[in-house]
C-alpha cells in the first residue's frame, strides 16, 4: 500500500511551494495536525492538502469561508483547517450550504462530505442542488465505504470489482458523475486525492465556477476498503484529455461511455457549462437593515 | 328584527360552486361597511373538486367574542346539481348537512336551478325559504356561468336589506373585474340585480315583508383589515426581520409560502419552495448559520420529517422559527381539519435534550405581534422557537384594526450578535463561551477577527468536537441555563380572566381563547362562575407562575382540541396539580356550547375526561320519494 502523494514523488515540491506562504494561516483555528483523527494514510489527507492549495490560490480568507461538513470521517476535515464551519445532520450538508449561499453570496461556501452522506442518505439534496445550481463547491471524499461505522458498503462500493451476481442487499455501484449530469449539474469533475496537485487544480476551477461545482474525489479508505486502494486508483485513473470540450454535454456523456468501455476512471473536468442566473445580493441581516420595514403596502391587500 | 348580529353559512361543491367567492365578497364589503366579520371555520376537503365545502361566518356590530356554536341564522346552499360526493341528493347536499342547524325563524337560500327541494319540515319551524335559480340565471340569461355567485350575493343583500344603492358592491366589483373590461363588471352587477329580483318575487308571492335579519353599515372610524392568521404572521415575519423562508407545500401552511414568495423579495429577502420538508429546514438553518433571520413553516406530517433538525438547532445553537399550522393527525390524518395535537411533538420531539421555546398565538393579532417576538427570542436564545397555530387560526379570517399592524412598537433585536469592533476589543472569540445566562456571543461569517466552528456534535467553547465529561456537563448546563434566563426575562405569564379562587378554572392555549371567554359568559348566565387561564407561552412551562394561579382553583379543566389533553399532561407533570379535560378531536372546531356542556358534566358527575362532539349532527328531516 502506498501513502498519498503529498509527501512523495513530483507532487511534493508543488505542495510545499503552494502551502508555505500561508501554511500558518490555514493552521490557525484548527485542530493541530498531530491530533487529526484520520487513519495514517487516509485519502482525506490528500484532499486537505489540495483544499488548502486551492483556497490559497483563490485568495480565500478564513473569515469569508464557510465549510459545511458531512457526517463521517470526511466531514471532520472542516475542523482541520482555518475558516468558519458548520456540521449538522447526516445527508444535510448540501441543503445547509444551499441556504447559506442563497443568503450570503459574498461568502465562499463549500460542502465537504463522503459518498454515503452525498449519495445514500443525502441523495435527495444532491439531485436538487444540481438543479438549483447555487455557487457552492462540493468535494465528495469517495471511498466506497462507511468508514466511521467500520466499513459498511456505500452506494459507490463495488467499483471495478469482478462480481458475477448482484443482489438487492448488495447492488452494483452507481456513477456519481452520471447522476450529476442527469440532474443538471453545471460543473462535474473527478479527482484523486493521491495526486493533490492535480486535485487542487480541479478544485480551483470548481471554486471559480459560477454555480454548483461537484468534484468526486477518490479518497481511499486504507482501513476498510482493501480493493479500491491508492495503487488500484493509480492503475485505473486516467486524466481527461486536453482535447475534451467540457462545455459540450454530448462530449461529456461520450467521455463517460468511453472510459466505462475501457474500464478506466476519468480524472479532470468532465462537464462545465455555467448557466445564466439572476444576480442576487446579500440578504439584509444587521438590525439597522431590518428595523422599520414598511409593511403598509401589504396591508392594503386586506382592506 | 335582528340587526347586525347573525351567523351565516355558505355551502356547495368545492371549486364548482365558488363558496369562498361568496364569503370573500361578503367579508370584504361588510368590513368596509364597518361591521365585524369572524370566519374562523373553514369547511373544505382534501380534494380539489367535488367534495362538500362550507364557509361559516359570524357578522356582528361589535367584535364577536367567538364563533359561537353550530346554530345558524342563514344558510346559503349553492349546489345546483348532485355533489359527486353524495350523488343521490341533487342540489340538496348542503341543506341535508346543515339544515338542522338553522334556528327556528332562520333563512334558507338554495339554488333551485335543477328543481325545488322539499322544505316543509324547515318551513314548519318558521324558516323562510328562498328558491333561487342562480345557475340558470347565470348560464341562460347572462351567458356567464361563474356569475352565479354574484346572483347569490345580490339575493343575500336584498334579504338583509343591505347596500340598497349597490355602492359597496359596485366598488368591489369594479376593483376586481375592471381589468377584464366594463362588460364583465356590468354582467356581475346584472347578476346581483337578478338575485335581488328573485328575492323580491318570493317575498311578494309568500306575502312576507322581509326576513328577521337586517344589516346596517356602521360609521368606519379607523381602517380595518379582513385577514387570516397565515397572512398576519407572514407580515409579522417581514416586520420582524425574517429574510429567508423555506417551505414545502402542505395544507394549511402553503399560504405562508405563497405570500412570502410574492412579498419577501420586496424587502430584500428570499423565499424558497423546498424539494422536501428536510431541505426546507436545512436550507433555513444554513441561512441562519450565515447570519440571516430564517423561518420555516409546515404542518404535522412535515414537522415530523423535520424533527432531526430540531436537535441541530438546539445543539449547534442556530436560531430558527418553526411555524406549525397544526392539522388533524396522525399520519396524513385529516389534512383540512383543525386540531391541537402537535404540542407533545414540539415540546418533547427528538432524541436527546435541547432548549426550545414554544409559542402559540390565540388570534390573528397575536399571529402578527408574537411573530415579531418569536424572531427576537430565537436570536436571543439561539434555539428553535416553535410557533403553533392551527388550521382554523391559519386560514380563518377576521376583522382586525389596521392599527394593530401600524401602531405596534417593533424592535429588531439580534441578541448577542458580535461585530468586528467587539472582536478587536475582546480578543479570542469563543462561539460557545460559558456564560451565566447560558447565552454565548454569536458571529456572522465574514466578520474579521473571528472564526466559528459550529456543530451538532457535543463541543467545547470554541466549537471543536469533545466528549470530555466535564465539557459535556458544562455545555448541557449552559444550554439548559438559557431556558432559566428565558423564563426570567421573556416568558409571558398566562392571561387570567376572572378570579380563580375556589372556582372552576378553564385552561386553554392557542386559538381556543375566544371560545373559553364565550363559554365563561354563557356559564355565568347559568350561574356558574368560572375563570379562564390562557397560555400563549407554553414551553418552557412557567411552573411557578402557573402553580400560583391554578393552585387556587376548585377544579382545573383544560380544554383542548386533541384526544389525550396534551397541555393538561404538561401542567399536571410540571405543577403536580390534577387537571381534568374537555377534549374534541372530530375535526370540527370547539364551540362554546361544547365547553359549557363539558363543564356542566364535570361539575355534576365529577368525571375527569369529557370527549365532546361524538354524536353526528342529525340530518334535516325531509319527505322522501321526490
Amino acid at each position: 500500500m502506498s501513502e498519498p502523494n503529498v509527501t512523495k514523488s513530483n507532487g511534493q515540491s508543488t505542495v510545499r511551494a503552494a502551502q508555505k506562504p500561508s501554511a500558518k494561516l490555514w493552521d490557525e483555528n484548527a485542530t493541530p495536525r498531530h491530533r487529526i483523527q484520520w487513519c495514517p494514510g487516509c485519502g482525506d489527507f490528500g484532499v486537505l492538502a489540495a483544499l488548502k492549495m486551492a483556497l490559497t490560490k483563490q485568495e480565500v480568507t478564513p473569515a469569508n469561508l464557510l465549510m459545511v461538513g458531512g457526517i463521517g470521517c470526511s466531514g471532520q476535515i472542516r475542523n482541520y483547517l482555518n475558516g468558519n464551519a458548520f456540521h449538522g445532520t447526516h445527508g444535510g450538508a448540501l441543503a445547509y450550504a444551499l441556504g447559506a449561499k442563497m443568503s450570503r453570496p459574498d461568502l465562499t461556501v463549500i460542502a465537504l462530505a463522503g459518498d454515503g452522506d452525498t449519495f445514500a442518505i443525502g441523495v435527495e439534496n444532491f439531485v436538487h442542488v444540481c438543479r438549483r445550481d447555487p455557487g457552492v463547491m462540493l468535494v465528495i471524499m469517495d471511498n466506497g465505504v462507511y468508514g466511521l461505522t467500520k466499513g459498511q458498503h456505500s452506494p459507490t462500493h463495488g467499483r471495478g470489482m469482478d462480481i458475477k451476481e448482484w443482489s438487492e442487499e448488495s447492488p452494483p455501484p452507481f456513477s456519481p458523475l452520471r447522476l450529476a449530469l442527469t440532474a443538471g449539474a453545471t460543473f462535474v469533475a473527478q479527482s484523486f486525492s493521491g495526486d493533490p496537485k492535480h486535485a487542487s487544480e480541479i478544485y480551483v476551477q470548481a471554486l471559480q465556477h459560477k454555480g454548483f461545482a461537484m468534484v468526486n474525489d477518490f479518497s481511499p479508505c486504507v482501513t476498510y476498503n482493501k480493493f479500491n486502494t491508492y495503487d488500484w486508483y493509480r492503475e485505473h485513473g486516467e486524466d481527461v484529455s486536453a482535447s475534451h470540450d467540457p462545455a459540450n454535454l454530448d462530449a461529456a456523456w461520450e467521455l463517460l461511455n468511453d472510459f466505462d468501455r475501457r474500464g478506466r476512471l476519468p480524472l479532470g473536468v468532465v462537464y462545465r457549462h455555467p448557466r445564466a442566473k439572476k444576480a442576487v445580493n446579500r440578504l439584509p441581516l444587521w438590525p439597522e437593515e431590518l428595523q422599520g420595514a414598511d409593511v403598509r403596502p401589504l396591508l392594503q391587500l386586506f382592506r | 328584527m335582528i340587526t347586525n348580529h347573525l351567523k351565516l353559512l355558505v355551502g356547495g361543491v368545492q371549486l364548482r360552486d365558488g363558496v369562498v367567492t361568496v364569503t370573500d365578497v361578503l367579508g370584504r364589503i361588510l368590513t368596509r361597511a364597518g361591521l365585524y366579520v369572524l370566519a374562523m371555520e373553514r369547511g373544505y376537503a382534501s380534494t380539489i373538486y367535488g367534495a362538500h365545502q362550507y364557509d361559516p361566518m359570524v357578522i356582528a356590530e361589535q367584535p364577536p367574542v367567538s364563533w359561537g356554536d353550530p346554530a345558524l341564522d342563514i344558510l346559503v346552499a349553492l349546489d345546483y346539481d348532485s355533489n359527486p360526493d353524495a350523488s343521490q341528493q341533487p342540489n340538496r347536499d348542503t341543506v341535508l348537512r346543515h339544515g338542522s342547524h338553522l334556528k327556528d325563524g332562520g333563512v334558507l337560500v338554495y339554488d333551485s336551478s335543477t328543481g325545488e327541494i322539499p322544505t316543509e319540515a324547515l318551513e314548519r319551524r318558521g324558516i323562510k325559504v328562498f328558491p333561487l335559480p342562480a345557475r340558470n340565471i347565470a348560464r341562460d340569461e347572462l351567458k356567464l356561468d361563474v356569475v352565479k355567485n354574484m346572483v347569490a350575493v345580490g339575493a343575500l343583500f336584498r334579504l338583509l336589506e343591505f347596500d340598497r344603492d349597490v355602492t359597496l358592491l359596485r366598488k368591489l366589483v369594479e376593483e376586481r373585474f375592471m381589468r377584464k373590461g366594463q362588460k364583465v363588471v356590468d354582467t356581475n352587477l346584472q347578476a346581483a340585480r337578478r338575485g335581488r329580483e328573485v328575492v323580491e318575487t318570493v317575498l311578494k308571492a309568500r306575502g312576507w315583508t322581509g326576513t328577521d335579519y337586517h344589516l346596517e353599515p356602521r360609521p368606519v372610524t379607523e381602517p380595518r383589515l379582513l385577514i387570516s392568521g397565515n397572512e398576519a404572521l407572514s407580515i409579522g415575519a417581514i416586520q420582524g426581520g425574517c429574510r429567508y423562508y423555506a417551505g414545502y407545500p402542505i395544507t394549511p401552511a402553503s399560504a405562508i409560502l405563497e405570500f412570502l414568495e410574492e412579498h419577501l423579495p420586496k424587502y430584500g429577502g428570499r423565499a424558497m419552495q423546498g424539494q422536501n420538508e428536510r431541505e426546507s429546514i436545512r436550507a433555513a438553518l444554513g441561512a441562519a448559520v450565515a447570519g440571516v433571520r430564517a423561518m420555516v413553516g409546515t404542518s404535522g406530517p412535515g414537522l415530523s420529517l423535520k424533527v432531526e433538525e430540531f436537535g441541530v438547532s438546539g445543539m449547534a445553537e442556530v436560531p430558527i422559527v418553526i411555524v406549525d399550522t397544526q392539522r388533524a393527525g396522525p399520519s396524513t390524518g385529516m389534512p383540512t381539519k383543525s386540531e391541537q395535537a402537535d404540542l407533545s411533538l414540539v415540546v418533547f420531539g427528538g432524541h436527546g435534550e435541547i432548549p426550545r421555546i414554544v409559542l402559540a398565538p390565540a388570534t390573528q393579532e397575536e399571529c402578527y405581534t408574537m411573530m415579531i417576538d418569536a424572531h427576537n427570542i430565537a436570536d436571543k436564545y439561539q434555539c428553535p422557537v416553535f410557533f403553533l397555530t392551527d388550521l382554523n387560526l391559519s386560514e380563518g379570517r377576521k376583522v382586525v384594526p389596521e392599527a394593530v399592524f401600524t401602531q405596534t412598537a417593533v424592535r429588531v433585536d439580534r441578541g448577542t450578535l458580535v461585530r468586528e469592533e467587539d472582536l478587536r476589543r475582546d480578543g479570542a472569540y469563543k462561539r460557545f463561551a460559558l456564560t451565566p445566562s447560558g447565552i454565548s456571543p454569536r458571529l456572522v461569517p465574514g466578520t474579521l477577527g473571528g472564526i466559528f466552528k459550529v456543530t451538532g456534535s457535543e463541543h467545547d467553547e470554541r466549537g471543536f468536537v469533545s466528549t470530555d465529561p466535564a465539557t459535556r456537563k458544562a455545555m448541557m448546563e449552559k444550554r439548559a441555563r438559557k431556558m432559566e434566563t428565558y423564563l426570567r426575562e421573556d416568558a409571558k405569564p398566562p392571561q387570567v380572566f376572572g378570579t380563580p379562587d375556589r372556582k372552576p378554572v378553564l385552561v386553554g392555549w392557542g386559538s381556543t381563547r375566544p371560545v373559553l371567554l364565550d363559554a365563561q359568559q354563557r356559564l355565568r348566565a347559568l350561574k356558574i362562575e368560572a375563570a379562564v387561564v390562557h397560555f400563549t407561552h407554553l414551553w418552557p412551562f412557567p411552573t411557578d407562575v402557573a402553580k400560583a394561579v391554578l393552585g387556587r382553583a376548585s377544579v382545573i379543566i383544560a380544554v383542548e382540541q386533541n384526544f389525550s389533553g396534551q397541555f393538561a399532561d404538561v401542567i399536571q407533570s410540571q405543577s403536580l396539580l390534577p387537571v381534568r379535560r374537555i377534549v374534541k378531536y372530530n375535526g370540527l372546531p370547539i364551540y362554546a356550547s361544547d365547553v359549557v356542556g363539558g363543564v356542566e358534566q364535570i361539575l355534576q358527575d365529577g368525571i375527569t375526561h369529557v370527549r365532546v362532539g361524538t354524536e353526528a349532527p342529525a340530518p334535516v328531516r325531509v319527505s322522501e320519494g321526490d
